[in-house]
């Protein structure tokens, strides 16, 4: 951070222009700061304030202010503080050990005070090597705790300092097994999470060190803080890209259980960590999804979802319900023909996420339910004789541009048959009429005028739709009363061949010269 | 993984129709990217103290970064910031209209071009006597030719446009047509009705309409299968984004849009 020194916060008119200059460097500073802060929210990491064993940090205050002036201060006694862990960690006399528990508290708390701890400082004047040493087998648990702490906070931050943990990988892991206490295994899952979350390969790294077993037996127990750490730490391991990690999860003995276990009767905050868990397994791994469903998952899913409002729950939980409807939609079939149009049905929960005022909800609800009525006709059926449909058309018009793309796919796919072979998909009359009537095609020509392609194409390929299959030949003038003959034009200069030869291949078909000739 | 709609059953006219298909995205997919956000931001609200109006905020921010909007304009190489600022690029870049019919264009040369051979007697003074007037619409060829055929002909046979497109057609918009235009644009309906009653300058309608064909095949553009055979050049009416009447709409940005201005 740029010192900001003299300056600052005197208002000395002699010094005004001074003072300009100061307040044009602070400027920037929010600026960068304001850029860091977000990269720091947006990060699969997180900050240890409030330690494991609930030790609270007591200067845990005024976060915002300490950027611009503390911070050199920090870095300070940041430098200091490993100075004299070195030397109590080569200290061998008489209470060695409190000299070090000693020393390295004063260095956690440096490390857990703002929002930007000073690890760049810690780095460079050695901590690692020191914390290593301080995680050796045999240490008292104090010492590893505040250790492994010091580790969660220094790998919380940028990439490369997340990287310098790798020395202290194998007994982070090591650290996690059944007997060690605690607090001390749940705090080196929490390091280990934060690098898990740094991306591929320091997760691969991880894996070949033998982290996901130790991790995956830490969520067996019935509840504590340290199954909720544990699984967002082995939701973080298993995100892939790659599936290996998840189908090596999944044959864990009793990861299973526990999973449906927990997903049924614990506590939000962890429910909500083993439903990532779910979503990266569903996604990645289908031997996983196959056992999941098996075991019922789906129907625990839909209840979570009809008793939760926790924005933190329902997101993941949707998901998870999402992917396996992608996957397999036989599953669902089930489900849907079981209770139709209660709370708890899948449609039910998803008209729940529907009305929410959460954008993500509202965009992954659609997703799914386009690929419900992606199905059969008897999805398409059940979909369209429910609740969804006055929320769905509203959404179209009013909603932001990404959920509305959604909901077109939704209503297009109730409008029309799965094709057999290469033959023209047919048209559900009947869905296509009562949505058309209830006031959709201004929505979709809107997307046609869009500029993001795969929308234009949607809405092109519905107003095809509505000009082949309204009844009494009423789809074209439809489609003109709402401009959509306009919207078609636009495609003349446009970039992209296919959308220019689709709009123009309908206005050639259904607005050419006989059109309105005869009126 | 299935992303959005395959080309799958295409028909007679090489239409590909909606077909029903699931559709599966990988955890990093870009399509759970804000969910994934959202995520993170929720589990740090408690220890950062973050109100939900920042959680609101930030999450606006990292949509709106990583989503620039390419305008999809042939030949146009603006990246806008959000839809709203795509519409007024568009609006304030791709709409030259004509003052003398009301056509609009995506580009001034094309407007140009369309205001000497639609409405210019000069211009037919000199292809009479036979100068090489009609320009190739694909910029940077610079080829001239006589007559209107002729540079059809050079369309179709350099720059592959479509040899199934009719260019002379005798086609009237359909009166349905003309009666809404009318209705839209009541300051012009003299212009309009003027041009298409005019049948004496046989040239000018075939031009007209031959210039409205020609215009599907556009400039860079390669094959098109099918054009459509009356469409007009251009679009007629300023377009709409919130629902305020067209003219209204119309006037505001051709006012504004005269000097186009800086685009963000």
């Amino acid at each position: 951070m740029a010192d900001d020194g003299s300056a600052s916060n005197r208002r000395d008119p002699i010094k005004s222009s001074v003072g300009h200059v100061a307040g044009q460097r602070r400027r920037q500073q929010a600026v960068t700061v304001a850029k860091e802060r977000r990269e720091l929210l947006v990060r699969a990491k997180r900050l240890c304030r409030v330690g494991t064993n609930g030790d609270v940090e007591d200067s845990l205050v005024e976060n915002e202010m300490m950027i611009d002036e503390e911070q050199p201060i920090l870095e300070a006694q940041a430098s200091k503080s490993v100075e004299e862990l070195k030397s109590a960690v080569q200290y061998q006399g008489k209470g060695a050990m409190q000299k070090r528990v000693t020393a390295l508290r004063e260095l956690r708390r440096i490390l857990s005070k703002s929002e930007f701890p000073p690890v760049e400082a810690a780095l460079s004047a050695g901590a690692i090597p020191l914390l290593v040493q301080c995680l050796s087998f045999g240490s008292p648990d104090e010492q590893l705790l505040e250790s492994a702490w010091c580790l969660t906070n220094i790998a919380a931050g940028k990439p490369e300092e997340t990287k310098a943990l790798l020395p202290a990988l194998p007994l982070l892991i090591a650290h996690l097994g059944e007997k060690s206490s605690a607090p001390v295994a749940e705090q080196c899952a929490w390091a280990i999470g934060n690098v898990a979350g740094e991306g591929e390969d320091l997760r691969n790294v991880l894996l070949s060190q033998g982290a996901l077993p130790s991790l995956a037996r830490m969520i067996f127990p019935d509840k504590g803080s340290t199954v909720r750490t544990a699984a967002w730490a082995l939701s973080n391991l298993i995100k892939g890209p790659e599936s290996k990690a998840a189908a090596q999860l999944v044959k864990v003995d009793g990861i299973l259980d526990a999973i449906f276990r927990h997903l049924k009767k614990t506590d939000e905050e962890t429910a909500t960590e083993i439903a990532w868990i779910i979503v990266y397994l569903s996604a990645l791994s289908d031997i996983a999804t196959s056992m999941l469903l098996k075991g019922g998952i789906l129907q625990l899913l839909i209840e979570r979802l009809a008793n939760s409002n926790s924005l933190q729950l329902l997101i993941p939980v949707l998901r998870s319900v999402g992917n396996f409807v992608a996957v397999d939609p036989k599953a669902i079939l089930t489900i849907l023909i079981r209770e139709q149009n209660t709370e708890e049905s899948i449609i039910g929960v998803l008209a729940k996420c529907l009305r929410s005022e959460h954008r993500v909800l509202k965009k992954e609800a659609a997703w799914v339910l386009s690929n419900i009525a992606a199905g059969s006709i008897e999805h398409k059926r059940m979909i369209h004789s429910t609740e969804v449909m006055p929320l769905l058309l509203r959404l179209l018009s009013t909603s932001p541009f990404d959920i509305r793309k959604e909901v077109a796919y939704v209503l297009g796919n109730l409008c029309v048959e799965s094709a057999e072979g290469d033959r023209k998909p047919g048209i559900i009359q009947e869905h296509l009429v009562s949505i058309v009537r209830g006031g959709c095609l201004p929505g979709f020509i809107e997307l046609v005028r869009s500029p993001d392609i795969e929308a234009a194409r949607l809405g092109l390929q519905f107003i095809e739709l509505v000009l082949r299959g309204m009844p009494n030949g009423e789809g074209p003038k439809l489609v003109e009363g709402e401009d959509g003959i306009d919207a078609m034009e636009r495609f003349q200069f446009h970039e992209n061949e296919e959308l220019r030869v689709m709009a123009n291949s309908l206005v050639d078909k259904y607005f050419g010269e006989d059109y309105g000739i005869d009126e | 993984m299935a992303m959005g709609m395959a080309v799958d059953t295409v028909g007679e006219l090489g239409f590909p129709y909606w077909n029903p298909i699931r559709r599966r995205f990988s955890p990093d997919s870009p399509f759970f990217a804000s969910g994934n956000v959202e995520r993170e931001l929720l589990a740090k609200q408690v220890a950062l103290d973050l109100t939900q109006d920042e959680i609101n905020h930030l999450q606006k921010f990292v949509e709106t970064e990583s989503r620039r909007i390419s305008c999809p304009i042939v030949g146009c190489p603006e990246r806008l910031k959000s839809l709203d600022h795509f519409e007024d690029h568009y609006n304030a870049r791709h709409t030259a209209s004509c003052s003398v019919c009301s056509r609009v264009y995506p580009t001034s040369r094309l407007l140009s071009i369309h205001i000497s051979e639609a409405h210019d007697s000069f211009f037919q003074a000199k292809v009479a006597r036979g100068y090489d007037m009609y320009e190739c619409l694909v910029e940077g060829c610079g080829l001239k030719f006589k007559s209107y055929k002729a540079r059809h002909r050079h369309l179709i046979d350099k720059h592959k446009f479509p040899s199934t497109f009719e260019f002379f057609k005798k086609t009237q918009l359909s009166k349905k047509r003309r009666e809404k235009l009318q209705r839209q644009h009541v300051s012009r309906l003299k212009h309009e009705e003027d041009k298409e009653a005019a049948s004496s300058d046989a040239m000018e309608v075939e031009d007209k309409a031959s210039v409205d064909g020609l215009v599907s095949a556009l400039s860079t553009l390669t094959t098109s299968d099918t054009t459509p055979s009356n469409v007009s050049f251009g679009r007629r009416h300023g377009r709409v984004l919130t629902f305020v009447p067209r003219s209204v709409h119309k006037e505001k940005r051709t006012e504004s849009s005269s000097a186009p201005g800086p685009t963000n």
